[in-house]
């Protein structure tokens, strides 16, 4: 019944950050999520914490987000993912238009 | 985005925060209570329900002009625009800055008010109370349309209606409350949503799958012929940000008077409506444009807005 937090910690890029302090992208619609992204210097490390309604998925979250990590190359940063019933794939999409966008690139 | 993709952006696609954007001079906007500050609503979690970092509004402060623009601007994707809490607070928070900046531009300038008064725009999208915390939400209407009376004299609050989700429930109320009303052929206006009616009083009163039905008793064309949206504009950002543009040159007083309630006489010609409904007993929207000149009802659903603001006749004013 109560919303699910995860946390995730993972090793990226040291200094492929982003550019400003904080960035925010996606809207928290049905099947679709918002992530706020932080710039903090931590010798490359990506931490994700999640707050979704949905339980027992914590081995896809996992699987999705250590993919984008390893193949957006980016690191030094915290993200934090509002969802709600976003599907793997759409999370992956998201995510890395939420980096694309918060490095100043078009989508 | 680019600022000039964005004014040709569709108004009804626009994210919220793409909107207060758009809306605004560029580069002017600065959000207020935004996703940063993490101002979630405390109740929904304890329901299990999905959180968003803004509440599903964005409230912020920008320029049109000399004019501070203080822009509310609601979320349909998050729970249907729906006011909570937290919603209705950054809300009501905005009123209050918009007050507090009409204060500060009498005195700094006195003699020239016009140029400088500051607005309230409030990009509606919601259906209206967030049952989830239905007390809070209650609340923060009769909140709103408190500030709305503080408004009065000083500051125009302006409404842009051209969202998926309308703007139903109690935010029709507050809509209404509002000095001037905007909208494009896609936007929806009204109390009871059509879904509710039908569930209510069931489907031979009004059948909420029939989307052309909703569109001519509730969207923009018939809104403009009854005289209950002031402006209708084209489904773009940037139509509805020249409008604004329009209608914060001309002086307030010209603002005041294109209210539909808040004085007797307006109240006299609302009930005048009400006596012509019941007289007329009309079974469609169009029977309604007929009678106020529109020889040829059947072609105003598709008609272009051009082409429509040029030949349309409306409900003529019993007040000016």
């Amino acid at each position: 019944m109560a919303l699910v937090h995860l946390k995730f910690s993972f090793d990226g890029i040291p200094g492929a950050s982003i550019p400003r302090e904080w960035s925010h992208s996606g809207v928290v619609g049905s099947g679709d999520m918002e992530v706020l992204l932080t710039r903090r210097e931590q010798n490359g490390r990506v931490n994700v914490t999640v707050c979704t309604p949905v339980s027992g998925f914590d081995r896809v979250w996992e699987l999705v987000l250590r993919r984008f990590v390893a193949e957006s190359g980016c690191g030094d940063l915290e993200l934090e993912i509002n969802d709600n019933n976003a599907t793997p794939f759409v999370v992956g999409l998201r995510l890395r238009q939420a980096l694309l966008e918060a490095r100043g690139g078009e989508i | 985005m680019r600022y000039s993709e964005l004014q040709r952006k569709s108004f009804l696609e626009a994210t919220a925060r793409e909107r207060a954007t758009g809306l605004t001079d560029e580069g002017s906007f600065t959000e207020l209570a935004g996703p940063r500050d993490r101002m979630m609503s405390p109740h929904l979690p304890a329901l299990g329900e999905a959180v968003s970092f803004d509440d599903g509004v964005v409230t912020g402060v920008g320029l049109v002009g000399e004019h501070p623009v203080f822009i509310i601007s609601q979320e349909g994707k998050f729970i249907g625009g729906a006011v909570g809490e937290v919603h209705g607070a950054k809300m009501a928070g905005i009123f209050r800055l918009a007050l507090t900046a009409y204060d500060h531009a009498a005195q700094e300038h006195p003699h020239d008010l016009e140029r400088y008064r500051p607005a309230v725009v409030v990009s509606f999208e919601t259906g209206g109370v967030r049952l989830h915390e239905a007390n809070a939400g209650l609340l923060a209407h009769a909140e709103i349309m408190d500030l709305i009376q503080d408004t009065k004299g000083k500051v125009p609050v302006i409404s842009l209606i051209g969202s998926k989700v309308g703007c139903f429930g109690g935010m029709g109320f507050v809509a209404a409350a509002t000095d001037v009303i905007l909208m494009s052929p896609q936007g929806r206006l009204g109390l009871t949503g059509p879904e509710v009616i039908e569930q209510e009083i069931g489907k031979e009163e009004f059948d909420a799958s029939d989307k052309s039905l909703i569109s001519r008793t509730t969207g923009g064309k018939h809104k403009y012929i009854m005289c209950d949206c002031n402006e209708l504009v084209e489904d773009r950002i940037g139509a509805f940000r020249d409008a604004l543009c329009g209608l914060l040159n001309r002086p307030y007083s010209s603002l005041c008077r294109c209210r539909r309630i808040g004085s007797y006489e307006l109240v006299r010609e609302q009930m005048a409506l009400v006596r012509l409904a019941a007289q007329l007993d009309p079974s469609d929207s169009k029977d309604i444009w007929r009678y106020y000149g529109n020889a040829e009802p059947d072609l105003i659903p598709e008609m272009e807005v051009k082409e429509f603001l040029k030949t349309a006749h409306r409900r003529p004013r019993e007040v000016e």
